[in-house]
């Protein structure tokens, strides 16, 4: 397993715990969409794996390493990559200067070639000089994935990244994601509410409720039974 | 011409030294979010490390760079023992960075006394520069601090380490998030900003008297220069002391420098007001 969380207790304010005893496993290469509805703790769960929210109780291991309070900037070293809610690109620097920053932290990363994200995301090639900031959503949102592909990560965090973006680019981040995943062997688990993303991306599905996991499903099963995304999404 | 020639001289000599004491605030404020009440300290430990340098009979230009290594050992001394605990808490930083003012300026009245002391300056003879003679040490300060400020702006704006500085004073989590390690570009860059305010002290000493209260003669301006340019960016210290040292040194020599202190401060409220992002805000937008 690549990523194993046992028992995992976290909240944003002390004491009161939104994270109630999740426990998941996710195997090397799987792609893995966690569903819930808002306030469920979802993007509370890929920020505690990030380091960002320390736990009042449980672990989290990467890659066999137990990685539970460790700094979020060594947890990113070890090969986990977040493109956060809302991108959170550097909207003053150029899309050339985003992607730099996906390698300067990682001392064992010293090549600045980017020719692999740009055959995967063209539309950065054309744009590299641009400020990030005057791009639209969808273009954002792919130059926050390359930045955090670049890096060479095994685990791709991905929250809500259909979010505010039109279906046709949404479908096709998604393919894109896939593909990359296939051949490079990457793991990624996507948050989402995007039933066609979580479709087209993903292979096993997670409900999060109450603050724990509450039933998984094979993604193939979403379409034939319905029944489960309308009682955990209320769609 | 030959009439506005030494104003504008002046003028722009005392924007470089701004220069260099508000840049280093802007770095530290922009990174770790703390408003440092004892920068005009570190000035002042450059200023007296010239004194203590000629007292040994050191050559100046050799003291200018002991001066910037003294001061980035106090500066990294400063954020090892007391920043590293309290950075994430703003208010706390206000308070311990007073103290840590207060301390300095103290210890420097224990060991050299209350009163003023003189440091001669390298050169003394005047240059002749524009049809106008001028002192030839404010000229080579001009040349010193002009060296600093586009070494400074090249590592912020040029290098890998500028990059990730900017980037965690834009989204520190961010930049977290991309292996950055921002606590010890904190260290760095704290260091760096003690070091430039350091030689600013050094190079303005013979041009001042040297007292315990010399700092403050430069941390106010220093200050209004951050909020007039802007701290969202290194390029806002630029901006501000441009605005500010121009005015002050104009209005000063058309009036009295009360008076001029007193329009500086109107016309620092006025933009802040009018551009509360500052300067390079404005520009950004």
């Amino acid at each position: 397993m690549i990523l194993e969380i046992s028992d995992f207790h976290a909240g944003y304010i002390r004491d009161a715990n939104v994270l109630q005893g999740v426990d998941l496993s996710v195997r090397a290469g799987e792609r893995l969409a966690i569903m819930g509805r808002n306030g469920m703790g979802k993007t509370l769960l890929v920020k505690s794996i990030m380091g960002l929210v320390r736990p009042s109780a449980g672990a989290i291991r990467f890659d066999g390493m137990a990685i539970t309070g460790m700094p979020t900037h060594r947890i990113s070293n070890l090969g986990v990559a977040y493109v956060p809610q809302g991108r959170e690109i550097f909207a003053d620097f150029t899309v050339l200067e985003n992607l730099r920053l996906g390698i300067i932290g990682k001392p064992a990363l010293r090549s600045e070639s980017f020719d692999q994200v740009f055959e995967w995301f063209p539309i950065l090639a054309e744009r590299k000089s641009q400020r990030a900031g005057t791009m639209s959503g969808g273009q954002m949102q792919q130059l926050a994935i390359a930045r955090a592909l670049v890096g060479r990560p095994k685990l791709l965090l991905l929250d809500e990244p259909s979010e505010g973006i039109q279906p046709s680019i949404v479908h096709e981040i998604a393919v894109t994601l896939n593909r990359i995943s296939a051949d490079e062997a990457l793991t990624v688990v996507v948050i989402e509410q995007n039933v066609e993303m979580v479709e087209r991306l993903s292979e096993r599905v997670l409900f999060l409720e109450n603050g724990r996991i509450a039933e998984q499903a094979n993604v193939h099963d979403l379409s034939e039974d319905p029944s489960v995304i309308e009682r955990y999404l209320g769609v | 011409m030959q009439q506005f020639a030494p104003l504008a001289l002046d003028a722009l000599n005392y924007t470089s030294v701004l220069l260099l004491v508000s840049i280093g605030l802007i770095i530290v404020f922009g990174l770790m979010g703390v408003i440092n009440l004892a920068h005009g300290e570190f000035f002042l430990i450059g200023a007296y490390s010239v004194l203590v340098a000629q007292g040994f009979g050191l050559p100046f230009w050799i003291v200018l760079p002991i001066a910037f290594m003294i001061t980035v050992t106090v500066g990294l001394c400063v954020d090892a023992c007391i920043l590293r605990f309290i950075y994430h808490r703003p208010i706390d930083t206000i308070l311990a960075t007073w103290g840590l003012s207060l301390a300095i300026k103290q210890l420097m009245i224990i060991i050299f006394g209350p009163g003023a002391q003189q440091v001669s300056a390298p050169i003394t003879e005047p240059a002749v520069i524009f049809g106008v003679t001028y002192s030839s040490y404010r000229i080579v300060i001009m040349l010193i601090t002009g060296a600093i400020t586009v070494a400074t702006l090249s590592l912020l704006y040029l290098t890998r380490f500028g990059l990730a500085a900017r980037a965690a004073m834009a989204n520190r989590q961010m930049a977290q998030c991309l292996g950055i390690n921002t606590r010890l570009l904190d260290r760095t860059t704290f260091g760096l900003g003690a070091g430039l305010a350091g030689v600013a002290g050094a190079v303005m000493a013979p041009l001042m008297s040297v007292d315990p209260q010399m700092g403050l003669s430069f941390l106010i301006p220093a200050f209004l220069a951050v909020l007039v340019g802007g701290a969202g960016s290194p390029l806002g210290a630029l901006y501000g002391s441009a605005v500010i040292g121009t005015s002050n040194t104009v209005i000063a020599s058309w009036w009295t420098p009360v008076i001029a202190q007193i329009i500086v401060f109107s016309l620092a409220i006025v933009i802040i007001r009018t551009l509360p992002a500052g300067i390079s805000g404005f520009r950004r937008s």
